[in-house]
């Protein structure tokens, strides 16, 4: 396995890195500055309390390497909802290689662009320049800093004004093998009273931690005007022994809606933000998460609801199953601003312990600076009520079947919310992850 | 005056002897007067030789010294507030008598009105405004004493208590919060004086409460109290310390260490009310230790300070104990109260609750900081916590920062948070019944404290509740 590096500055950029427009130069340069410039996050931080910031350091020498998606199952599947209409197009991500573009027809003929960020930054140089790090930047801290300055490429999806795209369009994301670095980068802009689905799939990576680890830090950024309605779904499913930082941020204007779901599977050691700001009177932000942990996994979720606008309300549900040896730490914070009156949060967070040897730290955070709001968070810890299992068992269930029949309970709700082109799949993950139990 | 008192004073002159012989200093007295600010070595060394403490109270100090002068100020907390802190321009010790060098003149004008609205007495007035040293209740207190050591209990404060019960004393001091805890738990260690020492005989039921109100010294209200109460096998004690008026201190920093021990199957119940007046920093490490079977319960309520950094923790270290922390704040103009409570759980089939409430008004900011720790071994454990907060007025801020981490999977763990103003349905109700605005926030406010206030002793409950009145009339300060 590598070993863990605690210094390391980024060196002099690449000349593919500087190559484009002058803004983008000056902007990448600046962050490979902040990041040199930045220390470690502290381990004092509760964001960090759990997670040892200098496993995200990456060797030096790491470079993209040949990468994997395993996207061979996965493609095969688009092809058929492609074919059969449940998806409106299929980008692959393979990191500055290639960016691979299937179906999307009926996409571009409303107008809506999904590209790589590279070329955007040149066809649509207006947008890109106004939103690319306007959310995701080295003030949002080290790691940030580093795909600031690094990323070498990423995707770039428009939806004009007015237009909905009914159908979800599906991102591919490739990793490298051992030793191997990625700084994927999403740049998400979707206009007034717009619409868009977005399926954000991570995979690939090492699988194998006697040869070393793959390193992945990929930002996400997305923006929903007024009145846009915006659905994201992030599926981490990268190979076993892959390290992954993400760090995402939307914001969404007046009357504006967002779903966020993470769904949290793949890596050994893994940690996610995910952050929405909303921003204008009346937008409102739902958050479903699901993680499910096995082996040694470690998997470090935050989640941030920010009010800054009145009249906005926001919901979290986050739940965690484990077993083996996982450990979950989720964080959870909800900010009320001064200004943003008549306000509603919720927040909840769930988590079922599947065996001995597992661990959950959970810390869901409130931050209220008015008074006029409405505000809870809950959040339970346990393991499978012994009630529910004997009930199953007095009907006949054998005891594993009872397991499954509980845990599907448990996640149903967050599965009715996946797109259903997806849906299926997260279900198979979710059983096959019960196999032995 | 009692013998205790003369005994005590004439105990401090010899020291003071003692220390003129040993250092050379022809006025130690004025010395203190003139600037014994700041803290190092030679000032660990003058409180412990002043005391005419044993060798080993003396080494540690030196080594808690060490470590406060090493700890760095604890980053997570309000930095901003924390930082303003000097601790170069500290006295970290004077004798009791100088507490008397101020006079009711200089008592700020707001504490002054509290006392008159709240009804207290005069001579306790003075006591409390930080005038006199003492308080005359002395009858009472001697006949309790007299009664109290009959059945054996030891009650004193903390220095007599080194003096009287060493053998005690050594063996728990510093074993529930050990001097590297953290930077303020390390700074009382080193310069602790005054606080309470309880030491409760196996099996023994201590039938009235004991309070703090009644050990008549200045040391009472001192700086760095250094409390250690041990309830022995069986035994069952209630101790009550502060009082819902506001005390007033020139001495900006205050950073108690309390350290409970509830033996096998006993039970401690711990009340603290504490009002600071608004230029205090209270930073107290609050910590007890259950063992099998055992109960600890700390019943909190944190009002005025700048800023109050306090999390009573419970320790279930045997199986069977139980913990439950009651905790209230009220944080009002320019004020942070950043309470919490934190349980740790280290035997099976232990359970806990939590409970706070916290109201925030004006630009007042509460915080509701907390841990729940489950270790690999305490299996089928319960716990639930609910944390509550009120806010009133527009700038009022409330945070919830519970932490709970779980390393095993056989065990019950629920938390709920609620923030929320007065509710308006509420307030239409009351008022439609005839109740002005301010009285049915009055009411709903009161209401929202019950649970708290019923587990108080009858005085303490009705002084809360005036007291309360008076903040929601905003007609303090």
């Amino acid at each position: 396995m590598a070993d863990t590096v605690t210094e390391y500055t980024i060196p002099e950029l690449t000349p593919e890195l500087q190559r484009g427009p002058v803004w983008l130069r000056d902007r990448r340069r600046a962050a490979r500055e902040a990041f040199n410039a930045l220390p470690l996050p502290r381990r004092g931080l509760h964001l960090w309390r759990y997670t040892d910031p200098s496993r995200f350091v990456i060797p030096p020498g790491a470079d993209a390497g040949e990468l994997n998606g395993d996207f061979a199952k996965v493609a095969d599947l688009e092809r058929r909802h492609l074919a059969d209409g449940r998806l409106a197009g299929v980008v692959t991500d393979r990191g500055g290689r290639e960016i691979s573009r299937v179906g999307l027809d009926e996409a571009a003929g409303l107008g809506v662009v999904a590209t790589a960020l590279s070329d955007a930054v040149d066809s649509h140089f207006e947008l890109v320049e106004r939103y690319l790090y306007q959310l995701v930047n080295s003030e949002t801290g080290k790691f940030e800093a580093m795909n600031g300055a690094l990323w070498n490429d990423g995707i770039f999806v428009y939806v004009p004004d007015g237009v909905t795209l009914e159908k979800p369009v599906h991102l591919l994301r490739a990793a490298g093998g051992a030793g191997t670095a990625q700084y994927p980068r999403l740049l998400v802009v979707v206009g007034r009273n717009a619409g868009l689905t977005l399926i954000d799939e991570y995979g690939g990576g090492s699988y194998d931690v006697a040869a070393g680890q793959a390193y992945v830090n990929a930002a996400v950024e997305i923006f929903g005007d007024d009145d846009s309605r915006v659905r994201y779904v992030a599926l981490q499913r990268q190979a076993p022994a892959t390290a992954s930082y993400l760090t995402h941020r939307a914001r969404i204007g007046r009357g504006a809606s967002m779903l966020t779901i993470p769904l949290v599977f793949g890596g050994l050691l893994s940690k996610q933000n995910f952050g929405v700001v909303l921003n204008g009177r009346g937008a409102e932000s739902k958050m479903y998460g699901l993680l499910f942990g096995s082996g040694y996994q470690h998997l470090d979720n935050h989640t941030l609801h920010h009010h800054a606008a009145s009249q906005t309300r926001s919901n979290i549900d986050f739940k965690v199953v484990l077993r083996d040896r996982a450990l979950s730490a989720y964080t959870g914070l909800i900010r009320i601003d001064r200004h943003a009156k008549t306000c509603e949060a919720y927040q909840e967070n769930r988590n079922l312990l599947l065996n001995k040897g597992t661990r959950a730290e959970t810390i869901p955070e409130l931050e209220i600076l008015n008074e006029d709001v409405m505000c809870t968070h809950g959040a339970t810890l346990g393991p499978i009520d012994p009630l529910q299992l004997f009930y199953l068992r007095s009907r006949g269930v054998p005891e594993n079947d009872a397991v499954r029949m509980v845990v599907s309970g448990f996640v149903t709700s967050t599965l009715k919310e996946v797109p259903d082109d997806l849906r299926e799949r997260i279900s198979d993950f979710v059983s096959s992850r019960l196999e032995g139990l | 005056m009692s013998d205790a008192v003369n005994r005590q004073k004439s105990d401090l002159s010899a020291l003071n002897e003692d220390y003129t012989a040993k250092y050379g200093f022809h006025d130690p007295v004025d010395y203190f007067h003139k600037g014994a600010r700041g803290i190092n070595h030679e000032v660990v060394e003058m409180i412990s030789r002043m005391k005419n403490e044993p060798r080993w109270m003396t080494d540690i100090r030196h080594e808690a010294l060490d470590i406060f002068l090493s700890k760095p100020t604890p980053q997570w907390a309000n930095t901003e507030v924390l930082d303003e802190i000097d601790y170069d321009n500290i006295y970290y010790f004077m004798k009791p008598i100088e507490h008397q060098g101020q006079t009711w003149d200089d008592v700020p004008e707001y504490i002054k009105k509290t006392f008159d609205r709240l009804g207290i007495p005069e001579a306790e007035r003075k006591f409390l405004g930080g005038v006199s040293a003492q308080y005359e209740s002395e009858v009472v207190y001697h006949s309790m004493q007299e009664d109290l050591k009959k059945q054996g209990v030891v009650f004193l404060d903390m220095d007599s208590g080194l003096r009287e019960r060493p053998d005690i004393v050594r063996k728990f001091f510093g074993t529930v919060i050990p001097s590297n805890d953290n930077k303020f738990a390390a700074l009382n260690t080193a310069v602790w004086s005054g606080g309470s020492f309880i030491y409760v005989p196996p099996g023994l039921h201590v039938k009235q409460p004991l309070q703090a109100y009644f050990r008549i010294n200045a040391e009472n209200m001192g700086q760095f109290e250094r409390t250690l109460i041990i309830a022995d096998k069986g035994s069952r004690v209630h101790y009550i310390e502060g009082c819902t008026a506001p005390v007033y201190s020139t001495d900006s920093l205050h950073s108690a260490v309390v350290e409970l021990i509830a033996l096998e199957g006993s039970h401690i119940r711990y009340t603290t009310i504490q009002n600071w007046s608004r230029n205090i920093y209270n930073l107290v490490t609050k910590r007890s230790t259950a063992h099998k079977n055992a109960t600890v319960e700390w019943v909190d309520g944190n009002l005025g300070s700048r800023l109050t950094m306090k999390y009573p923790c419970i320790q279930l270290v045997g199986e069977g104990a139980r913990g439950e922390i009651l905790s209230v704040a009220f944080a009002g103009h320019d004020q942070h109260q950043d309470a919490g409570a934190k349980v740790i759980h280290a035997a099976p089939n232990t359970s806990s609750r939590i409970t706070s409430k916290s109201i925030s008004k004006d630009n007042g900011r509460a915080s509701y900081r907390g841990l729940v720790k489950i270790h690999k071994n305490a299996v089928n454990c319960k716990v639930s916590v609910e944390c509550d907060a009120l806010l009133i007025g527009e700038n009022a801020r409330s945070d919830t920062y519970p932490t709970m981490e779980i390393d095993n999977e056989q065990v019950r763990v629920e938390h709920e948070a609620r923030v929320s103003k007065v509710a308006e349905e509420q307030l239409f109700y009351l008022t439609s019944r005839g109740l002005t605005e301010d009285q049915a926030r009055l009411l709903i406010v009161n209401g929202f404290m019950e649970p708290f206030t019923k587990e108080l002793p009858l005085e303490y409950a009705v002084e809360l509740n005036r007291l309360i009145e008076l903040e929601m009339e905003g007609s303090i300060g």
